[in-house]
């Protein structure tokens, strides 16, 4: 199975080296890592996707929580939890079809930000399976590129207030 | 020698030198001073010659006393298993100083196997200057890379404020905890830049401070302390499998104590050898693969195993499912809390400092009783059938009786390290250890060439202690440029060389597993005569043992000899390693070779130790 950790770290020179290296020396494949600063600048993010079973997820929690510059982890997969992922995908579209790619990214709710006489670059954002059903659709018109920011996530507030619960993954 | 804890600065005293303006460098060599560092071990270089400088104009300042005695090996490798050797020996951070480059990748293999070991060392690399860092410079090297997967934890210190309390930061790493080694990789313009000395602070790392308060205040809870002493209640054969982790915790008392007031015998791993006076009663010694075969019978007859500082390796447990098939339950104490349930999964655990958590268990356990004398008895029995022994009609000096009689005149009062390999393990099995910290060997890391330099560093943090390194021609070689060491500093280390012409240990692997097909460990054709050797580096004992008549005098000699002496022994070449668990194997698989006794079929074993449910 795979989960989604979420490691908040201190923002020091090598963290990122140390943690993927962490990750590599015990054999752990990762699917996805993302990182960023958060609210406070002396603290990132790091979202990391692994594939493992409970015994397999939770040395690396453990392992993680040896770590010097690690604050603390979390096994989101354990919870309920948001995740998203941004795509950025140039396709194919000239005049002719156009209309009916718009169309499409209009239904997913994605964004054209950059456009010329034959190609369009999207921006989508989204949960996972939104992405791969958004990539299949224009798949047909042409990829040129494509640019997946891997996936970021959070913990549901425990009182389920939170804005956008309603809207979980739709859109 | 004041310890390290005692020379640490007060808190809240003003360091006598803060607000003073000094060299990066000075600050350095300040702080290990503060922290009671009173030996270093490096090979100086381009990148950190402003902190050998620094070293040099310390010692020129002070008397002979204050000084901080600066070590130089043939080999920075060297120089980091003398650092490793002084910390196993003493419980001290051992410290080396090395160059940036070749100076700091030589000390990659002393630092995986300190982390292996978990062994407290403060590594000091010097880098090229912040300018010249990733291009390509004379003597660059990517170490904070490099050691990012070797070591507890690598600092590279880009910022000249962050100096002083990076050092401090390093040893309250390396201490804390599982113990590790740490290294700062220090560019030359960092250790040149003049800056003022503060004295004091260490860097914040939050999640790590709070994890360390959470350890040392976490005490067992109620629940804890019944369950175990129910499952203790509950159980008849109980057993204490005791790690490394009791050594490095100083715990050894606490176990003692533990062991003696229950009544509860104790195998030890290689890394536990010590914890508990080999000698004792209830000293099962040491247990897995080529542990002794009570050891593993006991482990194969116990119906409660009480793990302590230990993590169940594939060389205690090489076969999980097959390990210690009688237990009912397993409790696991450890400082680590990714090793519980990492290999076994266990029925009660605490995740705390040893020694701290069985002086808990003593005190809530005043009143328990319980007699295991029948379980005691029984094992008492199995040490006497099925003890260690080897081919006593022999022409050819066995590599065993070489240790048995060394183990008469050291009688467990030795400080003892050891090379890789079946010498090794012959030490591990025939030498008896009163006290902790007198075996130094590569457990986890299994590092030919570990022995010599380990023993420097172990008779320079004890100058007047019999130091003895047990070493094999295959391991003494790897590091024998440190020979003319311990005659430079004229040291009275003691070098046992057991030559078998051979990498014994992968020998016997490949007579037991590969058809006898010795590829690359037959030494037989090797030119080396090593008391010359030794001689040229300025022994004045250096003799070799070939007639089993000189033995026992020779042995005399040397280690009664004042001053540095080296003694060559040629052995057996084809003597193997028993008992031996093989590799995957469990201990129901145990072969004893052929003079020894295995317990075999109940039918055969008037004790009926087969079925332990008799008791």
């Amino acid at each position: 199975m795979i989960h989604t950790i979420s490691v908040l770290v201190d923002n020091h020179f090598g963290v990122l080296a140390r943690i993927s290296g962490l990750f590599s020396a015990r054999g752990y494949n990762i699917e996805s890592l993302c990182v960023g600063v958060t609210e406070d600048p002396s603290i990132s993010r790091m979202t990391v996707l692994v594939q493992g079973d409970d015994n397999v997820l939770q040395q690396i929690v453990n392992q993680l929580n040896k770590m010097v510059e690690v604050i603390q982890v979390l096994d989101l997969t354990q919870e309920s939890f948001v995740e998203r992922e941004l795509v950025l995908i140039r396709a194919d579209a000239d005049a002719k079809r156009r209309t009916e790619l718009l169309e499409i990214a209009n239904i997913f709710r994605a964004k054209v930000i950059d456009m010329s006489m034959d190609s369009v670059i999207v921006e989508v954002t989204g949960s996972e399976d939104k992405i791969e059903a958004f990539i299949d659709m224009i798949r047909p018109f042409g990829i040129r590129e494509l640019a997946r920011s891997g996936r970021l996530a959070m913990a549901r507030s425990k009182n389920g207030t939170e804005a956008g619960t309603g809207g979980r993954d739709a859109q | 020698m004041a310890t390290q804890a005692q020379a640490k600065e007060k808190p809240g005293k003003t360091h006598q030198l803060a607000g003073k303006l000094m060299q990066g460098a000075d600050m350095i060599l300040q702080v290990l001073a503060d922290e009671g560092v009173d030996t270093i071990f490096g090979y100086s270089g381009g990148a950190i010659l402003p902190t050998y400088d620094a070293i040099f104009k310390y010692n020129e300042a002070r008397p002979k006393e204050e000084q901080i005695q600066l070590v130089v090996p043939a080999n920075e490798q060297g120089a980091g298993f003398m650092a490793a050797g002084y910390s196993r020996a003493s419980g001290k951070v051992g410290v080396c100083i090395v160059t940036s480059g070749p100076g700091a990748t030589n000390s990659v293999t002393p630092v995986r196997d300190s982390m292996a070991d978990s062994v407290p060392m403060v590594v000091i690399t010097g880098q090229v200057a912040r300018a010249a860092i990733g291009t390509d410079a004379f003597q660059e090297a990517p170490i904070f890379n490099i050691m990012s997967a070797c070591a507890k934890h690598v600092f590279l210190v880009k910022d000249e404020d962050e100096l002083e309390a990076t050092i401090r930061s390093a040893f309250d790493i390396a201490r804390s905890g599982r113990p590790g080694p740490v290294v700062i990789d220090i560019p030359k313009d960092v250790q040149q830049h003049v800056g003022t000395f503060k004295g004091e602070g260490l860097l914040e790392f939050r999640g790590f401070d709070q994890r360390k308060i959470a350890r040392e205040t976490r005490k067992l809870s109620k629940k804890n302390v019944k369950d175990f002493f129910r499952i203790l209640g509950g159980s008849s054969r109980p057993l204490i499998y005791a790690g490394g982790g009791i050594i490095n915790s100083n715990a050894s008392e606490a176990l003692r104590e533990f062991s003696n007031t229950f009544g509860i015998p104790a195998v030890t791993t290689l890394m536990g050898i010590g914890s508990i006076d080999t000698t004792s009663r209830l000293s099962m010694h040491m247990l897995g693969m080529h542990g002794t075969a009570y050891a593993n019978y006991a482990v194969e007859d116990c119906d409660f195993l009480i793990a302590i500082g230990s993590r169940f390796d594939d060389r205690v447990a090489g076969n999980v499912a097959e390990f210690a098939p009688n237990t009912k339950n397993i409790a696991h104490i450890d400082i680590d809390a990714a090793e519980i349930n990492k290999v076994v999964g266990v029925t009660w655990s605490h995740n705390a400092d040893a020694g701290r958590t069985l002086r808990e268990l003593l005190e809530a356990g005043a009143d328990f009783k319980k007699d295991f004398t029948h379980w005691v008895d029984h094992l008492q029995e199995l040490k006497k059938r099925h003890c260690l022994n080897f081919n006593r009609e022999s022409d050819l000096i066995q590599p065993q009786e070489v240790l048995e009689e060394l183990n008469k005149i050291t009688k467990g009062d030795a400080i003892i390290s050891t090379g890789v390999g079946q010498h090794q393990m012959w030490a591990a099995q025939y030498i008896d250890f009163h006290r902790p910290r007198s075996f130094l060997t590569s457990g986890s890391m299994g590092t030919m060439g570990f022995g010599l330099p380990a023993a420097i560093g172990a008779q320079f943090a004890y100058p007047d202690k019999l130091v003895i390194d047990v070493d094999g021609d295959g391991s003494i070689r790897m590091n024998i440029g440190e020979m003319e060491t311990v005659t430079t500093y004229g040291l009275p280390v003691k070098i046992l060389l057991l030559n078998n012409l051979g990498d014994g240990m992968v020998r016997q692997w490949q007579t037991l597993m590969f058809d006898e097909r010795y590829s690359g460990t037959d030494k037989s054709l090797h030119k080396k005569n090593f008391v010359k050797a030794a001689k040229a580096d300025g022994y004045e004992f250096a003799r070799r043992v070939t007639d089993r008549k000189d033995l026992k005098e020779t042995l005399v000699e040397f280690t009664a000899f004042d001053g540095p002496a080296f003694l060559e022994v040629m052995v057996d070449p084809y003597a193997l390693v028993m008992p031996m668990v093989g590799p995957g194997k469990g201990y129901k698989d145990m072969v004893v070779g052929d003079y020894m006794t295995h317990r075999g079929t109940p039918s055969t074993e008037p004790s009926g130790v087969q079925d332990p449910s008799a008791f």
